[in-house]
């Protein structure tokens, strides 16, 4: 009986990487959103979390949100600032490409910053999953 | 590209309630179930907090 939970248990746990490993692999997946869960072998996650966080990035830009940068003399502005970088790689080649400049009168605006800061903000739940996946915290 | 405050809602619960029942839940049975129940909340917060607020001198 014990042998046959012991069995159980070690099928429903992943196996524990190395803590290198798992930060590497957590920085993976912030830059790119869904990519922590493909490395370690959980791909139809990964797959639905870079979905989920990437058409909520392009739909945030494409209801002229904002992306913050970090201003020094606007200090609240910082919170609006890491929210917007959780979403990694996207939100640096946004910011090349002058896109997320944000139109204050365009009627989806609000919608739009709040789309940009939620995905970020939930690729940092992702890639904490992530990261409790590949330490054999959760199955 | 502009949404309705609607549409803008039903999206965002979408996504948001799919990555929250992903992250929660670990049967897809549960996903599922949790996925479900977070995306009408979502909206069901939303039509109560809009119904409290329509009264209000905004």
């Amino acid at each position: 009986m014990e042998q046959a939970n012991s069995h159980v248990q070690s099928t429903a746990t992943s196996e524990k990487k190395n803590m290198a490993a798992t930060i590497g692999i957590c920085a993976g997946g912030w830059l790119v959103p869904g990519l922590a869960h493909i490395l370690i072998g959980r791909w139809i996650r990964g797959v639905i979390f870079a979905a989920c966080v990437l058409l909520m990035f392009v739909l945030g830009l494409a209801m002229h949100g904002k992306l913050y940068d970090l201003e020094f003399d606007e200090p609240l502005h910082v919170f609006a600032f890491i929210a917007n970088i959780g979403t990694g790689l996207p939100y640096w080649i946004a910011e090349k490409l002058n896109l997320g400049i944000g139109t204050m009168t365009w009627p989806s605006y609000d919608y739009g910053t709040t789309y940009l800061w939620v995905c970020g903000l939930l690729n940092y739940l992702i890639v904490l999953d992530a990261f409790d996946i590949a330490q054999g915290r959760k199955p | 590209m502009i949404l309705s405050h609607f549409m803008a809602l039903l999206v965002f619960a979408l996504f948001v309630s799919t990555v929250f029942a992903l992250i929660t839940k670990n049967e897809p049975r549960e996903q599922f179930r949790y996925g479900v129940f977070v995306f009408l909340s979502f909206l069901a917060v939303a039509f109560v907090v809009g119904w409290i607020m329509y009264p209000l001198p905004l």
